[in-house]
């Protein structure tokens, strides 16, 4: 975890020029957190990647000081950053061009959550629901609201759609009909504990969070996981991949009523599940991950692992290589949801979103971490489409070299399958960041721990970061092409309401 | 090849459960179960295992929570003398009781009554049924297994079991998740927005107790005190075979095993 | 006894005029008594009208009456099939305007367009369109037929000029005159060479001219001369201007009554010239599928009911003008039966439109009145607060759409049966125009059932708005129901009277084609066929009874197959995805309904969107709540490149000879010389 330079203090109003200059540098806004403290201090901690490393820039705002100057401005890529701090801190971005709602739209005056503050909450709060204002006005111009129920079996969330009919004017989105207040549920536990916690930020990238978490708690106690280990979070971290990117390929084919398609992809996936079951019991690779390394060797020989992956990359690899010869699919993926490259730069878009629109950073390549380098990978191409078509061709490439990665995994633990499998972590007072490249994109977790349990946990999900960019993709679309954009992005809900 | 002799060289894939048991939850860890009895002494130091308060170790017994359970396999781990895995997806019931092992109601009138109300319920629903998904706050992995219930290998519609678009075409609200405070509203509308008579599956752990989320500011502990339940799957999340076994439940396809 | 009833009526339409002249729009009965004299004129020029359409032909002689030459009137069947259809249209609008201009508490501010109406002149000027529209129909001469269309022109002009509280008012006004005296001078081009030619200003005298130049050069005029009144592309620009300008139901004369002189002349200069240059009948043919296909698509997209319905006219137009061109094709041809069924779909279109038309503009006038607004928007839900209007309307939508079973979906059939007889045509350029057309019009039939959708759909069924929906107590006035009744009735009775009503075409159409080919279109007494036989049939009375039975059945049988469960149907409150609903307006607008027309025929719509004020989705161009403004923007093609360029050429023009205005006396006598130089020496060329 050298990746991390030391944490920089500044004064509130020094933040925004100092993440403006290393964003300028050029480096990437990764995000802008709060944590209060007992105390009823706050602090904002802003994010910057630059150049393979991550710069912390902590600034403290005193009990009582409720405002501070906005990033947005200057920063487009903080705008729901600082409308989530508004919901949780009730901290006003001065300045900010849109502070609606977000993840908890409260009464103005009413307490907030506060994550990190080590009270008890202040019991159940209720989202207050009423309409938010609409952004665009015209002739015929009304407003479609789509979910939080809505056709299908999806993850809750509200898509207001602006539209004179069948153009999509704007779109906003809100998300806090899921808001768990999952922060909160780290705090207090110990940093074995908070593991459990994490795979259950976002579902289906479990294995992801995991390792980020596990990461910088790792980081923060200074120890080396066992190569061993590290190899088995590679083989389960893949395997969520490969099951993600189909996923979104199965919603266009859905979308797109390619009905044979579907069902293949589907059987496809759930075999994908089942591996992922029997390697470590738990369809979703729960319970692998663990501080200090992962909790087992994988319950299955070597050889038997390679030959179903073997047998999986060749199936797959055969039904999309059919998939991206079928016009009538490909016709309806081309040009549609074109996230511009200078809207994806200037707002830091990651994983695939940011790789279809010519964004070549991936982190298991730019800050390496576990048995990355060791495996000798290397990210896919980025395409410059910007369109949902690019998106998926990423997502297709990835596939490919997730199975390639993990069968090399395999093979590499096929040596080394007596462990050791994890070494015991004690983390001292502080704050550790880690990463990990989810099939979503880069997850962030900022750790802090304070008597060997965690004072505060704050996630950053790509989802958050991404779904902030679906309005962008969407302009000059219709209706029809909602399923495909929505789909192209492969966001989880779980990972933005928090 | 074409799309449409692609299905043909793999083969029927589809599960014939419930017709005949289906041999995967053999392979990997469906659910956990109470093997033993344990010694005296510590009954608090079991009940420390579970990160969810899952365990209860009073009066000399053991007993676990499905409800609750997170599969975390932490008790299987220290204590693989009391917890076992056990490999049956057929762990639904039609009283949150029910998901407590071993159980702790030994009469059985409850469960009759509730299997009685049901089935007056949903006779007119014959072979048809229509499932409304609601999305009450899960992780995200809940809606993939409600989801992979239409792929080739459940293929739920062979039983007469179709997802719905709308509400107001539905027989059975699937309701996943805590309960968050942000959804309790459009959770009432849904169920108010289907016709009589309603039936209600609270699919996964998080739905039936609130799991690790319970304590949160923004969340219930579970569903069962914001809608009327009438099955309950646990899981975290619920395995599709499991789901599907709350299902047939709660359509009365099949009926549920009696002690 | 034609005469006397003709002169009757057309002195009882002037003495109605004088009275409203004379005693003013300030006495409550003398406006409904200029009315009453349009009602009880129009009934006499009705009777004249079907005596004349059964009777024989009837030759009156004015003698020098107007001092040059001799004017004549002349009754025959063509004639009398007009004055029947116009003059009934013309006691049913009366009636409705009697109703109209009535009573005084309806004069209250709310009223606005009320007001107008009964203001000074209107009710004249409305008498004087009446009178010239008969006048025309029965001219037997050039002089009288001019001075009819002249006198229309100018109805025209005051009825769209009367109203001065709209904005564009004036400009409105103006284009209806331009375009009126467009028409009148390319008709008197027309006349005054078949009168140099054949020596005669009698109009049936005009047959005797050969073919040649000047022969198709008069065809084409009277072809552009009455094409602007019906609205033919590229003359249509004042329609959509000018019909929403005229006040309340006057519009429904206007459209529904008057525009049939257009169709008339159409039909009288067929029959006295006789065989078109083919190339007129395929320009006819294009230039009609095109005028339906730019009527409709502009129809589909409007915001205002009157617009829309104006702009209906302009595609109704189209499709009359395409059944003109197969009967322009089979006179060209030398085929009496293509001639004969061209002319009955044409006049058939004609008939429904005129009906369709009128009962629209009326209903509209009504809820105009009442809401004080005409935007679609602003009506929804007018079928509950205003039932007999609401019917009318949607009797007139579903005939315009060319649904069965309205006598809009015979008419509509027959056209297409009509262009499919292209097969029967040796000429490649004829049957490529008649298959062009035919697909024109087959793609406007789909657009208008999306228009009519959306029309019902809003203004009738729709929710109503509970802050407009006024109450609709005495709605339109017993008179008024009375007129929207047998406007709105007469789409489907005519339906079902088709056979009787095609016999009374065959007989007006007599001077054109033989009365025994035109019979061709009965198969059986009760069914129809596009007068060739063995070719497809038809039976409007039989759908009349078989479409509502046939929905009875079904009912009955799900009933009885569900064993009563159908109707225990299980009901829950509407669904939308459980949303905490939204500010402003939450569901389709009458705009938003009409979009994907704009995107789908955008290149016939000029289609553009603007969005000003910042970037959705991308926070850093939208600051605090503000609005980003979100444009639709349509081009009217022939509007922009046609007119505009042309307005501008001829204003550079006049400000270029302007200079010649130098104010010297010199300058002006070296004019004076430079024009008699000149006619000096055009008259010694041409001796």
């Amino acid at each position: 975890m050298t990746a991390i330079s030391p944490t920089l203090r500044l004064e509130p109003a020094a933040l925004v020029g100092a993440v403006v200059e290393r964003v300028e540098a050029p480096g990437r806004f990764a995000g802008l957190f709060a944590t209060a403290r007992p105390s009823g201090s706050t602090e904002l901690l802003a994010v910057v990647a630059t150049d393979g490393r991550l710069d912390v820039l902590q600034a403290h705002l005193a009990p009582g000081v409720s405002a501070y100057p906005a990033l947005t401005p200057r920063v487009p890529g903080a705008y729901w950053y600082e409308r989530e701090i508004h919901d949780l801190f009730g901290l006003v971005p001065e300045g900010h061009p849109r502070l609606d709602p977000l993840v908890l739209p409260l009464a103005h005056d009413a307490p907030r959550p506060r994550p990190g503050a080590g009270q008890p909450g202040p019991g159940l709060m209720s989202p207050d629901e009423s309409p938010l204002p609409g952004l665009v006005s015209g002739e015929g111009l009304f407003t479609i609201p789509y979910g939080p129920v809505r056709s299908g079996v999806f993850e809750s969330v509200e898509y207001l759609v602006e539209t004179p009919g069948e153009d999509i004017a704007n779109l906003r989105v809100r998300v806090h009909h899921k808001h768990r207040g999952i922060e909160g549920r780290f705090e207090g536990r110990s940093t074995a504990d908070g593991v459990l916690v994490a795979e259950r930020v976002e579902g289906v990238a479990s294995v992801a969070h995991a390792i980020a978490y596990c990461q910088a708690v790792e980081g923060l106690a200074g120890v080396v996981v066992p190569a061993p280990a590290q190899l088995v979070r590679v083989v389960h971290a893949e395997l969520e991949r490969v099951a993600n990117h189909l996923e979104s390929v199965i919603r266009h084919t859905e979308a797109s009523g390619q009905a044979v398609a579907y069902a293949r992809l589907t059987l496809h996936k759930e075999r994908v599940l089942r591996l992922h079951g029997f390697l470590c019991g738990h369809r979703f690779g729960r319970g692998v991950v663990v501080p200090g390394g992962v909790a087992n060797g994988a319950r299955l020989e070597p050889d038997e692992i390679g030959s179903a992956l073997d047998k999986l990359a060749r199936d797959v690899d055969d039904d999309l290589r059919l998939l991206m010869a079928t016009p009538s699919f490909l016709d309806r993926l081309r040009g549609t949801g074109r996230l511009s490259g200078d809207v994806a730069a200037s707002r830091g878009a990651l994983g695939p979103v940011g790789r279809g629109s010519g964004l070549g950073e991936d982190v298991r390549r730019s800050r390496p971490y576990g048995a990355y380098s060791l495996l000798g990978f290397e990210p896919a191409e980025a395409r410059s489409g910007g369109d949902a078509l690019a998106r998926q061709n990423v997502r297709l490439d990835e596939i490919r070299t997730s199975l390639e990665l993990a069968r090399r995994a395999v093979a590499e633990l096929g040596g080394q399958e007596r462990g050791p499998w994890r070494v015991p972590v004690v983390p001292p007072d502080g704050l550790g960041v880690g990463w990990a490249e989810a099939p979503q994109g880069e997850v962030l977790y900022l750790v802090e721990s304070t008597g060997r349990r965690l004072a505060r946990v704050k996630p950053r999900s790509a989802s958050f970061h991404n779904l902030a960019l679906l309005a962008s993709a969407l302009r000059g679309d219709v209706f029809t092409d909602f399923a495909f954009v929505e789909a192209s992005f492969g966001v989880s809900i779980a990972g933005v309401a928090g | 090849m074409p799309w449409v002799t692609r299905g043909l060289r793999e083969g029927i894939v589809t599960t014939r459960y419930p017709a005949r048991p289906d041999g995967y939850g053999e392979g990997w860890m469906g659910t956990v179960g109470v093997v033993g009895e344990p010694e005296a002494g510590s009954p608090g130091e079991l009940e420390q295992l579970c990160p969810t308060g899952a365990i209860s170790a009073r009066g000399g017994q053991v007993r676990l929570d499905r409800g609750r359970c997170i599969l975390c396999r932490r008790c299987v781990d220290a204590r693989p003398d009391l917890f076992c895995f056990d490999s049956s997806v057929e762990v639904a019931s039609m009283r949150r009781s029910g998901l407590v092992v071993p159980p702790v109601d030994q009469t059985d009138a409850g469960l009759a009554l509730a299997r009685a109300d049901l089935a007056r319920r949903v006779r007119c629903l014959r072979r048809s049924v229509h499932v409304r998904h609601v999305d009450a706050g899960s992780d995200g992995s809940d809606e993939w297994e409600v989801a992979a219930l239409t792929n080739p290998v459940y293929d739920v519609h062979r039983l007469g079991i179709f997802i719905s678009a709308s509400p107001r075409h539905a027989d059975v609200l699937l309701v996943t998740g805590a309960g968050t405070a942000g959804m309790l509203g459009p959770l009432r509308r849904t169920l108010e927005a289907m016709p009589d008579p309603k039936v209600v599956v609270a699919a996964g752990t998080d739905a039936a107790s609130g799991g690790i989320l319970a304590g949160s500011y923004a969340s219930h502990g579970g569903i069962g005190d914001l809608v009327p339940v009438d099955v309950w799957v646990p899981g975290s999340p619920p395995s599709p075979f499991s789901l599907l076994h709350g299902l047939l439940l709660a359509v009365g396809l099949i009926s549920e095993a009696e002690g | 006894m034609r005469a006397a009833l003709l002169l009757a009526g057309l002195a009882t339409l002037g003495a109605g005029a004088a009275a409203d002249l004379a005693l003013g729009a300030d006495r409550r009965w003398a406006r409904t008594l200029a009315y009453l004299a349009g009602l009880a004129g129009s009934a006499c020029l009705c009777a004249v009208g079907a005596l004349s359409d059964l009777g024989h032909p009837l030759t009156v002689d004015l003698g020098g009456l107007f001092g040059v030459g001799t004017a004549s009137v002349r009754l025959d069947g063509l004639a009398g099939l007009f004055l029947t259809l116009t003059s009934a249209l013309g006691v049913a609008i009366s009636a409705c305007l009697m109703s109209w201009s009535g009573p005084p508490e309806r004069l209250d501010g709310r009223h606005l367009d009320g007001r107008h109406l009964r203001g000074h002149g209107t009710a004249a000027a409305y008498l004087l369109m009446l009178g010239s529209v008969a006048v025309v129909l029965v001219a037997g001469d050039a002089f009288l037929f001019l001075f009819g269309w002249e006198a229309l022109t100018v109805s025209f002009y005051l009825l769209t000029g009367i109203t001065r509280a709209r904005p564009a008012q004036a400009s409105a006004s103006w284009a209806t005159l331009g375009m009126g005296k467009l028409s009148g001078a390319a008709l008197l081009l027309a006349f005054l060479a078949l009168a140099g030619r054949s020596g005669s200003l009698t109009i049936s005298h005009w047959n005797l001219v050969s073919s040649g130049t000047l022969h198709a050069a008069a065809y084409a005029l009277a072809v552009v001369g009455f094409g602007a009144k019906v609205g033919m592309v590229p003359f249509h620009v004042w329609m959509p201007v000018g019909y929403p300008a005229a006040p309340g139901p006057i519009r429904a004369a206007m459209a529904g009554l008057a525009a049939n002189v257009g169709f008339y002349g159409l039909w009288r200069f067929l029959g006295v010239l006789g065989r078109p240059p083919l190339w007129l009948a395929v320009a006819v043919l294009l230039l009609g599928g095109v005028t339906a296909l730019l009527g409709i698509t502009f129809a589909a997209v409007q915001g205002s009911l009157s617009r829309l319905i104006a702009y209906s006219s302009i595609e109704n137009a189209g499709i009359i003008l395409v059944g003109y061109g197969v009967a322009l094709a089979g006179e060209a041809v030398g085929r009496p039966e293509l001639v004969a069924v061209g002319l009955l779909a044409a006049t058939l279109q004609a008939v429904a439109h005129a009906v369709a038309k009128a009962a629209l503009f009326v209903a509209t006038g009504t809820l105009e009145a009442d809401r004080g607004s005409i935007e679609i928007d602003d009506l929804g839900g007018s079928g509950r607060s205003h039932p007999w209007t609401g019917s009318a309307l949607a009797a007139g939508a579903l005939t315009l759409a060319g649904l069965p079973p309205t006598l809009g979906f015979v008419s509509e059939w027959f056209i297409l049966e009509a262009l499919m007889q292209q097969f029967r045509v040796q000429e490649l350029g004829l049957r490529l125009a008649m298959a062009g057309a035919g697909a024109l019009v087959a793609l406007t039939a789909g657009v208008a059932a999306l228009t009519f959708v959306r029309l019902v759909g809003f203004v009738v069924l729709g929710r109503p708005d509970p802050a407009r929906s006024g109450p609709a107590d005495g709605e339109a006035g017993a008179l008024g129901r009375a007129g929207l009744v047998s406007l709105g009735a007469s789409c489907f009775a005519l339906a079902a009277a088709s056979p009787w009503v095609i016999r009374f075409m065959a007989v007006g159409l007599a001077p054109i084609v033989p009365t025994a080919v035109t019979d061709g279109a009965l198969k059986a007494p009760w069914v129809l066929q596009p007068v060739f036989a063995d070719f497809s049939a038809l039976s409007p009375t039989w759908l009349l009874v078989a479409m509502p039975g046939l929905l009875l059945a079904t009912a009955v049988a799900a009933i009885a197959l569900s064993r009563g469960r159908w109707l225990r149907t299980r009901r829950v409150p509407a669904w939308r995805s459980a949303s905490g609903g939204v500010r402003g307006p939450a569901s389709y607008t009458a705009f938003g309904y009409a979009n994907p027309v704009r995107t789908v025929l955008a290149n016939v719509l000029g289609t553009r969107r603007e969005i000003e004020g910042g970037q959705a989705g991308h926070p850093t161009g939208a600051p605090r709540h503000a609005q980003v403004e979100y444009r639709t923007i349509l081009v009217e093609p022939v509007e922009a490149y046609l007119y505009r360029p042309a307005r501008r050429a001829l204003l550079g023009v006049v400000e270029w000879s302007k200079r010649l205005q130098s104010g010297r006396l010199a300058a002006y006598i070296a004019y004076m010389l430079a024009a008699l130089v000149a006619v000096l020496v055009v008259t010694v060329a041409t001796r």
